[in-house]
């Protein structure tokens, strides 16, 4: 369990480890996914417009 | 044990936390709460719930309660309607009563109840549904639910402008950005759900519920937990704030009971309702509007709209669908597109634009219908809708550019009640001046010229309310020492 950090500590601007990317990675393609989905989806319809 | 995970202090991140993290987080969560949005894709099935195939209507003298109450007949689309009212009265009263209680616990904390309401919101309504009172909905997705969208839409907005000190209106952008997309991915998503649970005895709706909610409650609680604060006076490596003296941004902080009594919230709370009032006007207008102005234009044809087959007036129906939803994509797009550049161009300027193109363009549609060119009247649209986008987008930046960042979660909160005024002031004004002409001879394809002039004189407004916000007084700043003991005290 990690510890918490005090509010009053100063603040920090430390460069964020290489691997914490592979998170980040992982949780914009989790979000992305369902997005680029809908935006096919709205794109396939919205394209009636044009035909 | 579960206070304490939801504590604030128990989210403050670790030196080396990737604050890139952050946004996915917020999105989850504005993406779900999105569906909001996407609500009446559920209208027709709903309308059919014990007729199944076709609807069954309820007796000419059913008064109030027994249409909430019965079980015998189906409920009017008009009355399912009302969910829209109560979802943004509730977004807008829950985002100004709870937002200074979220800035006290932080945002996991908000996300969390915000995932029970929305998740638990859809839950209360499959049970509705299953015992046919209307009542129920309301309750449970309108006013519960309601109360998640303004929870889960505040949530992120404080954390992800101190997250993002350099580029507030990018950050606060993407997760917006996630609100306007949650129908996107919602309404087919509930589409496909509804017709593989559909059956000779059910229109699928119980289930499809069940599911999304679940979905919904698991996505924002991943959101939630996902959450970090920064420690206090966090500052990316490298980058110095851009405050000057005088100038439109501050590093100071203005106290939320301080900051909804100056003239500057009162001027950024005209400035967003105008800016909605005028984009939700145009958005309930858009899909009749391109129908009826270039009716058989649309499929080739000559003739306007009321001239036309049945068939053909059914291929010009799904026309102005794809319009409306290709008006959608451009919402969206404008929330991250103009909230990123309002980094650069600044917020005061942004909103110059809005409300200056804005009130050009809206007042070019007319021009633009009589030309005879439809490519003119979309591209006029789909920019009109970016700066409706945008306007939400970068209000949370405006706001904590003015007010500081302390509170600027709970001052968004308050300023949302603009929204919920929006959400009324807006279509009663398109209805009623549109009704107005018609009935006083206007042809149906001009009557909308007169409210596209009205909706530019709002913009015309919002330009002025733009150009007297100063920054605030110096009396209103906290004091370094309140400051400290607010901060401790949290």
């Amino acid at each position: 369990m990690t510890q918490p950090i005090r509010a009053t500590d100063p603040g920090q601007s430390t460069k964020p480890p290489a691997r914490s990317w592979i998170a980040v990675a992982l949780a914009w393609t989790a979000v992305g996914v369902p997005l680029l989905w809908g935006v096919y989806v709205t794109l396939q319809k919205a394209m009636r417009l044009f035909e | 044990m579960i206070g304490g995970l939801l504590s604030r202090e128990r989210i403050i991140a670790q030196p080396g936390f990737n604050r890139w993290l952050v946004p996915p987080a917020a999105l989850a969560i504005h993406l779900s709460i999105g569906m909001a949005y996407g609500f009446s894709v559920f209208w027709l099935p709903l309308s059919r719930a014990i007729g199944i195939t076709e609807p069954v209507a309820c007796p000419a003298d059913a008064g109030f309660l027994t249409q909430i109450t019965t079980t015998t007949c189906d409920w009017k689309i008009s009355t399912l309607g009302w969910m829209y009212t109560l979802f943004f009265v509730f977004l807008g009263s829950s985002a100004a009563v709870f937002g200074r209680w979220l800035e006290r616990v932080g945002p996991r904390r908000a996300g969390v109840v915000a995932a029970f309401c929305w998740g638990g919101g859809f839950f209360i309504s499959a049970l509705g549904i299953h015992w046919h009172q209307i009542w129920m909905l309301w309750l449970g997705s309108g006013v519960l639910g309601g109360c998640g969208l303004g929870l889960g839409y505040i949530s992120p907005v404080s954390t992800l402008i101190k997250w993002f000190p350099d580029r507030r209106g990018m950050a606060t952008g993407m997760a917006i950005m996630g609100f306007g997309g949650g129908a996107m991915i919602g309404a087919p998503l509930a589409d496909l759900l509804m017709r593989r649970f559909a059956s000779p005895t059910s229109v699928g709706v119980v289930e499809t519920f069940l599911v999304m909610g679940t979905i919904y409650f698991v996505a924002m609680m991943a959101g939630a937990f996902v959450y970090r604060v920064p420690p206090a006076d966090w500052k990316p490596a490298g980058w110095t704030p851009k405050h000057q003296q005088g100038g439109m941004i501050t590093n100071r902080h203005v106290h939320v009971d301080v900051a909804w009594l100056t003239p500057q919230f009162w001027l950024l709370w005209a400035v967003l309702c105008l800016n909605v009032s005028a984009g939700i006007g145009v958005i309930g207008m858009a899909s009749p509007m391109i129908q009826e102005v270039f009716g058989g234009k649309l499929i080739g044809q000559d003739g306007a709209l009321a001239a036309l087959a049945e068939a053909d007036r059914t291929q010009v129906a799904t026309i102005g669908a794809a319009f409306a939803g290709l008006l959608s994509l451009f919402n969206i797009a404008g929330r991250i597109w103009w909230a990123s550049l309002s980094d650069y161009m600044g917020r005061k300027q942004t909103y110059f634009l809005f409300f200056s193109l804005g009130a050009v363009l809206y007042a070019a549609v007319p021009t633009a219908g009589r030309s005879g060119s439809v490519a003119l009247f979309v591209g006029i649209f789909c920019l009109i809708l970016t700066m409706y986008g945008g306007g939400f987008a970068t209000v949370p930046a405006y706001l904590a550019d003015i007010f500081g960042t302390q509170f600027v979660g709970a001052i968004h909160g308050r300023l949302l009640t603009a929204w919920s005024t929006a959400g009324v002031l807006g279509p009663v004004l398109v209805n009623y001046i549109r009704e107005y002409q018609i009935d006083h001879g206007v042809p149906n394809a001009q009557a909308y010229n007169t409210t596209m002039y009205i909706l530019a004189g709002l913009l015309v407004v919002g330009f002025a309310c733009n150009l007297a916000v100063r920054p605030v007084a110096e009396r209103h700043y906290l004091t370094d020492e309140e400051l400290a003991r607010l901060r401790d005290s949290k």
